[in-house]
C-alpha cells in the first residue's frame, strides 16, 4: 500500500467537503441553537443574539408611520403646548431615523444609541398617552401599539445558556416521547430479530422458493416508508380497513374503529407496520451470514452426536453473532430515529401516545418554529444514539471496521 | 426417515407460503381497492375481493388532477442527480481509502460511519436556515443535504468492493506508465463496475425514499417528491382511499421494476454494507 501524496488528498477532498458542510457543520450549529431562545416566528428571537441588536428596518418603518399618524391627527390637537410637543417628537424621530438611514435588517448598536432609542420610546409613549386622554384621535388605537414597536426594534439578547436544558427535566412530553421511542425500538427490533432469524434459518435449508422469497422480501424494503405507512393506515382504518376488521373478528380489539384511536392499538399498529417493512431486510442480512457457515461444521457435530438444537446453539449462533450484532446495531439506530412511518401512519396520535422523539422534535422545530428547544430534543436524541452505538461496539463487540 | 423428511418439507412450505402471503397481501389488497368506487370502499363492499363496479376513475384523478406525474418527475430528477454525484464523489474517496496509506484514515472511516448514524433531524434545522439564507428552499438543491444519508453508505459499500480487487493489476499498470487517474478509469473502474452499479442502485432507492428533508426544505407542492406528495393525499378532512390506493399502485411500479431487475445487486450491496463476508 503506497503512502498518499497531495494528489491522493484530492480524491478524498470532495467527500470531506460535503460531509463537512452538510453533516458536521449542521451538528455544531444545532448545538449552538440549544443555548438560545431561538424562535423563527418571533421577530425579536429569530436569530442568535449574544449581545443586544437593533432592528433598523423595523425602526425606520415605525418612525415613518408614527410621524404620519401624528401629522394626520394634528387637527384634533387643540392646545398650543401639546402641538409643540408633537413637533418636537417628530423632530427627534427624524433625527434618530437619519442616523440609521440606509441601514437594513438587524444591526449592532452601541449602549448610547440604545438608551437614546429607549428614551425616545418613553417620551413618545407618554405623549401619546396624554394626547389620547385629552383628545379624540383618529389613530387612538394604532398609535400606542406603533410607539411600542420603537422599543421592539431594540432586540435583547436571547442567549439563555443552559436554561433550555433545564426545561427538559420539567417537560412531561419529552419523557413520554422517550418512553415511546424506547418501547418502539425494543419491541420492533426484538420481533424483527426473532422473525428474521427464523425465516433465515428456514430459507437456508429450503430447496425451493429462495428466488421468489428474495423478490418478495425486497419489495417492502424498497418502497418508500411513507408509502408503506399510508398503505397500512388504509389497512388499519376503522371503517374499511381489512386488517382492522380481521383483528376485530379475531377478538384482538373490541371494535375495529378503536385500533388506531386507542393508544395501545395505535402503538401496536406502528410496530406491526415496521416489522412488516424491515423483517425481510433483517432476514436477508442474516441469511447471507448463515450461508457463510461451512456445512462441514454441522456434519462434524452430527458425527460427534450433537442434535439439531445443540448445533444451533453451539455452531450457528456463535458463528452468526457478528452478523447479528451488526444487523441489530443498524436496525436499533433506524428504529430509534423512526420518523416517516409514525408521522404518516398516526402523526404521533392519538393524544401523543405514539409520539417519538423525532416526531416531537419535528413538531417543536417546524410547527412551533422553536428551533432552540427543538435542537435540545435533537441533541438529546444524538446523545442516545451515541450511547447505543458505543454499547454495541464496545460492550457487545460489534465489529464494523472489518479489514481496516 | 422418509416421513420426517416429508414433514420438514411441509413445514418449510407452510412457513414460506405464510411469509409470502404476509409480504404480498397488503399490495394485493391496495391494488384491488384502487379499482373500487368510493361508495364501495366505504359501504358494504369494503371487504369484497372482486370490485362490484370496477373503475379507472381513481387512476384518472390521480394522474391528471392530483399531479402525481409531476412528483414522479421530481423524484426521478432528485434521485438521479443524487446518485450521479454521490457515486462520483464516493468512488474517488473509496479508492483512496482502499489503496493509499494515510494518517487519519481510521478517523475518516469512523467519521463516515458516525455520520451514517446521525439522527437526520439534527441537520434539518441548520440546513433549513442555510437554504433560507441562500434562497434555496423549494428547489432541487435539496439533493445536496441528501448526501448525509447516501454518501457514508456509498463510500462504505465501495471500500468493501475495492478491497476485494487485487492490487497486483494496478501495480503492473503503473509499471507500464499509467497515471493514477488512468489506473482508476482503465483498470479499477471496469473491475469495480459491478460494485459501483450495486452502490448506485442502493443510493438511488435511498434518495427515492427520502422524506424528512423534502417535506421541510421543499414545502411547495411543485417540488414534492413521491413519498411526500403521497403523504399529502391524506388530509385532515377527507380520506379518499381509492385515490390513495391508485397512487400507491402507480408509485410502487418503478420500485417493483428495479427490484425485479437488480435483486442480485441489491442483496450483494446490502450484505456488503452491513454484514461481513
Amino acid at each position: 500500500m503506497q503512502k498518499m501524496g497531495f494528489k491522493g488528498w484530492l480524491f478524498v477532498l470532495p467527500t470531506l467537503l460535503i460531509i463537512g458542510i452538510f453533516s458536521l457543520w449542521p451538528v455544531i450549529q444545532s448545538f449552538t441553537y440549544t443555548f438560545f431562545d431561538y424562535r423563527l416566528n418571533d421577530q425579536q428571537k429569530a436569530g442568535l443574539y449574544v449581545s443586544e441588536r437593533f432592528n433598523a428596518s423595523l425602526f425606520n418603518e415605525t418612525q415613518m408611520y408614527v410621524s404620519m399618524f401624528l401629522e394626520e391627527d394634528l387637527a384634533n390637537i387643540k392646545s398650543e403646548e401639546d402641538l409643540n410637543q408633537v413637533t418636537q417628537l417628530k423632530k427627534d424621530l427624524m433625527a434618530a431615523d437619519k442616523q440609521f438611514n440606509g441601514q437594513k435588517g438587524v444591526i449592532k448598536i452601541s449602549k448610547q444609541e440604545k438608551s437614546k432609542i429607549e428614551h425616545l420610546h418613553k417620551s413618545a409613549k407618554e405623549l401619546v398617552h396624554s394626547l389620547n386622554s385629552k383628545y379624540e384621535l383618529i389613530h387612538k388605537d394604532d398609535l400606542p401599539a406603533l410607539v411600542d414597536d420603537l422599543q421592539n426594534s431594540v432586540i435583547p439578547s436571547n442567549f439563555i445558556g443552559l436554561k433550555g436544558y433545564k426545561q427538559v427535566f420539567t417537560d412531561n412530553r419529552i419523557g413520554i416521547a422517550l418512553r415511546n421511542t424506547f418501547s418502539f425500538t425494543v419491541l420492533s427490533v426484538f420481533f424483527e430479530l426473532v422473525l428474521g432469524l427464523g425465516l433465515a434459518l428456514v430459507l437456508n435449508k429450503a430447496m425451493f422458493g429462495q428466488g421468489i422469497v428474495r423478490t418478495a422480501s425486497l419489495i417492502p424494503w424498497a418502497i418508500p416508508t411513507a408509502v408503506a405507512a399510508l398503505m397500512w393506515s388504509y389497512l388499519f382504518n376503522g371503517s374499511s380497513g381489512i386488517v382492522a376488521h380481521f383483528f376485530e373478528a379475531a377478538g384482538l380489539v373490541d371494535k375495529s374503529q378503536n385500533l388506531l384511536l386507542s393508544g395501545p392499538g395505535a402503538f401496536a399498529s406502528t410496530i406491526l407496520a415496521d416489522v412488516w417493512k424491515t423483517t425481510p431486510y433483517m432476514a436477508l442480512l442474516l441469511l447471507a451470514g448463515l450461508q457463510n457457515i461451512s456445512h462441514s461444521l454441522y456434519e462434524a457435530a452430527s458425527i460427534d452426536g450433537a442434535g439439531k438444537v445443540k448445533s444451533f446453539f453451539k455452531i450457528t449462533l456463535p458463528l452468526l453473532k457478528p452478523s447479528i450484532l451488526v444487523a441489530l446495531l443498524f436496525r436499533t439506530l433506524d428504529a430509534f430515529r423512526v420518523f416517516d412511518l409514525i408521522y404518516v401512519l398516526t402523526g404521533g396520535g392519538p393524544g401523543g401516545e405514539t409520539e417519538t422523539l423525532s416526531i416531537y422534535a419535528y413538531k417543536v422545530m417546524f410547527a412551533q418554529t422553536n428551533f432552540g428547544y427543538g435542537s435540545i430534543i435533537v441533541m438529546f436524541m444524538f446523545v442516545c444514539v451515541a450511547i447505543i452505538a458505543i454499547l454495541f461496539v464496545k460492550f457487545l463487540g460489534a465489529n464494523l471496521m472489518e479489514k481496516n | 426417515m422418509q416421513t420426517s423428511k416429508r414433514n420438514l418439507w411441509i413445514t418449510f412450505g407452510v412457513v414460506v407460503i405464510c411469509y409470502l402471503f404476509a409480504m404480498v397481501f397488503p399490495f394485493f389488497w391496495v391494488f384491488i381497492t384502487s379499482f373500487k368506487t368510493s361508495g364501495e370502499i366505504f359501504g358494504t363492499g369494503a371487504f369484497r375481493v372482486i370490485p362490484e363496479n370496477p373503475t379507472f376513475q381513481n387512476y384518472l384523478t390521480i394522474l391528471f388532477e392530483k399531479g402525481i406525474l409531476n412528483s414522479i418527475k421530481n423524484s426521478l430528477i432528485v434521485a438521479t442527480t443524487t446518485t450521479i454525484y454521490i457515486i462520483v464523489v464516493a468512488t474517488f474517496s473509496a479508492y483512496a481509502i482502499s489503496r493509499f496509506h494515510f494518517r487519519g484514515k481510521n478517523i475518516l472511516l469512523g467519521l463516515i460511519l458516525a455520520v451514517s448514524m446521525f439522527p437526520q433531524m439534527i441537520i434539518t434545522g441548520p440546513v433549513y436556515n442555510l437554504f433560507l439564507h441562500f434562497k434555496l428552499l423549494n428547489s432541487f438543491a435539496v439533493v445536496l443535504p441528501y448526501s448525509t444519508i447516501t454518501l457514508p453508505m456509498a463510500v462504505w459499500i465501495l471500500v468493501t468492493h475495492f478491497n476485494q480487487i487485487p492490487t497486483a493489476l494496478e501495480e503492473s499498470a503503473k509499471m507500464d506508465g499509467a497515471t493514477t487517474f488512468q489506473t482508476l478509469s482503465k483498470i479499477i473502474f471496469p473491475l469495480a463496475a459491478p460494485g459501483v452499479f450495486t452502490t448506485a442502485i442502493i443510493t438511488f432507492i435511498a434518495s427515492w425514499n427520502e422524506f424528512l428533508l423534502t417535506i421541510t426544505l421543499n414545502p411547495n407542492p411543485e417540488y414534492h417528491t413521491v413519498p411526500v406528495a403521497i403523504s399529502f393525499l391524506r388530509t385532515q378532512f377527507e380520506i379518499l382511499w381509492g385515490q390513495v390506493s391508485a397512487a400507491t399502485a402507480i408509485v410502487t411500479i418503478p420500485t417493483l421494476i428495479i427490484v425485479l431487475l437488480f435483486q442480485r445487486q441489491i442483496v450483494s450491496g446490502l450484505t456488503s454494507g452491513g454484514v461481513k463476508e
